[in-house]
């Protein structure tokens, strides 16, 4: 029976298309069978950043219409034969989801996957409510600013009001990705701090992500960036993919600078 | 002081037409002669001397204390009893409401939700940007409010907040004015008075 997590955020363009987009492979890397589904209809971009883009021929609109089966729109990765892609309709709005039919699609990719990756979209509106509906679990992508804080805070009260595990009265696990955090502006307080992010927020942490010009560079060459060994922000995906699949990794801090000889004297005297 | 108590019978009538008054006092002269006549309106020098004339007494524009019959009396004894009971009913709901209508919550309140309480609320959690509590009764937040809160109750204990948007009885607090650990906001004498209760904790260095 596989595993549901839908990853959300409230804002936009906080980073929830590249995060999963690197979890997804990042699990699969892990030996786990995994499908990333795109549930931004009408607004996909998931397909470009796992440069999938030109193999899309069905999509989840057709599926759940029954215009196309499931195998036939499943869309294997190039990168990892463990990784599944499953596109968004570019043509069809939000209004083309409805919850029995999410809720059979869903039941039968927990049938053939062990993690199911739901990109959610930017927003609180319905095709949000339907992304988290049959979610088991929740990743929540935030960066260290104040507006993506208080929306990820509204989009938390309505996951934990409207998803289906709640209205069965249990709980739909939480974790939290801190994303594009600079050291710098973190340690000049101009950038808020995990601790405080944690405290507003009351989730678990699951993983930091820093600032990494080449995340841009990646998403257009369709190469996530969990590939690149030097990467600092691949790096950071990668644990937080071995965390989802179960294993113990430290959390390295990501917030002081590994300066130079003088900042450390400088260290010394403050 | 002497002093004598009378029933004394009157008899009521309003004055418009003096030809009309005169011919009614004339035929009814008999069943009016011992009643004492109380006459609204101007008395015209031809009434007037009709009335001495015919010794009438008479006064004049008076509003005449009416004594309640057993009936009215006893109702009004009902009426009064059922006040009290409502009173009675009022400081049994009071009560019951200090004593059970405690609401404790321990989870954080989100941006974008509002909770409305009816008796007293001790939160042990954050208010985030964002949420709004409305607590009819007393409120207790011991953690930090970014968010909004309108208290009626008859005080509030809240954290030093500088973000939030406080509201105590329709006027809005001054948030500077909570310095403290914890701070207690509350209406003496038609005036806001805020105490601080638990001082910040500073250790030595």
């Amino acid at each position: 029976m596989g595993n549901v997590i839908a990853v959300i955020s409230g804002k936009g363009g906080v980073g929830k298309t590249t995060t999963t987009a690197n979890i997804g492979l990042g699990i699969a890397l892990n030996n786990k069978r995994c499908v990333v589904v795109d549930f931004d209809i009408g607004q996909r971009n998931l397909d470009m950043i796992l440069g999938l883009e030109n193999r899309v021929v069905y999509d989840i609109v057709q599926v759940m219409d029954g215009e196309a089966s499931l195998s036939q729109a499943l869309i294997k990765s190039k990168m990892n034969d463990k990784l599944y892609f499953l596109a968004a309709s570019q043509t069809k709005d939000k209004t083309a989801l409805q919850s029995e039919k999410i809720s059979k699609l869903i039941e039968s990719l927990r049938e053939d996957f062990d993690y199911i990756i739901l990109d959610a979209p930017a927003g609180i509106e319905s095709g949000y409510e339907h992304t988290i509906e049959f979610a088991d679990a929740a990743i929540i992508v935030v960066n260290p600013e104040v507006s993506s804080i208080r929306d990820a805070d509204r989009a938390i009260g309505i996951l934990d009001s409207k998803s289906q595990k709640v209205k069965d009265g249990a709980e739909v696990a939480k974790y939290l990705i801190i994303n594009r955090i600079d050291a710098k502006m973190v340690q000049s307080g101009e950038m808020l701090s995990s601790s405080d992010i944690l405290d507003i927020l009351g989730i678990n942490l699951l993983g930091k992500v820093p600032e990494d010009k080449g995340i841009i560079d990646a998403s257009n060459q369709g190469k996530p960036i969990i590939l690149n060994p030097n990467s600092a922000a691949g790096q950071a995906y990668k644990r937080i993919a071995s965390r989802l699949c179960g294993e113990d990794i430290d959390m390295p801090e990501l917030e002081t600078v590994q300066g130079s000889f003088l900042q450390k004297i400088k260290g010394i005297f403050k | 002081m002497r002093n004598k108590q009378y029933s004394v019978k009157v008899f009521e009538t309003t004055l418009t037409d003096e030809d009309q008054f005169i011919s009614f006092f004339n035929t009814n002269y008999n069943l009016f002669k011992d009643y004492l006549i109380v006459i609204h309106g101007d008395i015209s020098q031809k009434i007037q001397e009709y009335l001495q004339e015919k010794e009438l007494r008479f006064v004049n524009n008076i509003i005449l204390p009416k004594s309640q019959g057993r009936k009215a009396v006893e109702e009004e004894i009902a009426v009064q009893k059922e006040q009290q009971q409502q009173v009675e009913n009022e400081l049994l709901k009071l009560s019951d409401r200090l004593h059970n209508n405690l609401k404790v919550q321990d989870t954080l309140v989100r941006s974008g939700q509002e909770l409305t309480i009816d008796g007293d609320l001790l939160l042990l959690n954050r208010v985030n940007s964002g949420a709004t509590i409305i607590a009819n009764g007393n409120l207790i937040v011991t953690q930090l409010v970014e968010g909004s809160i309108r208290c009626f109750g008859n005080f509030m204990m809240l954290k030093a907040s500088p973000k939030a948007n406080i509201v105590f009885h329709d006027v809005v607090v001054d948030n500077s004015l909570l310095k403290e650990r914890l701070n207690r906001v509350e209406l003496k004498d038609n005036e806001i008075r805020i105490t601080p209760v638990l001082k910040e904790t500073t250790w030595v260095m």
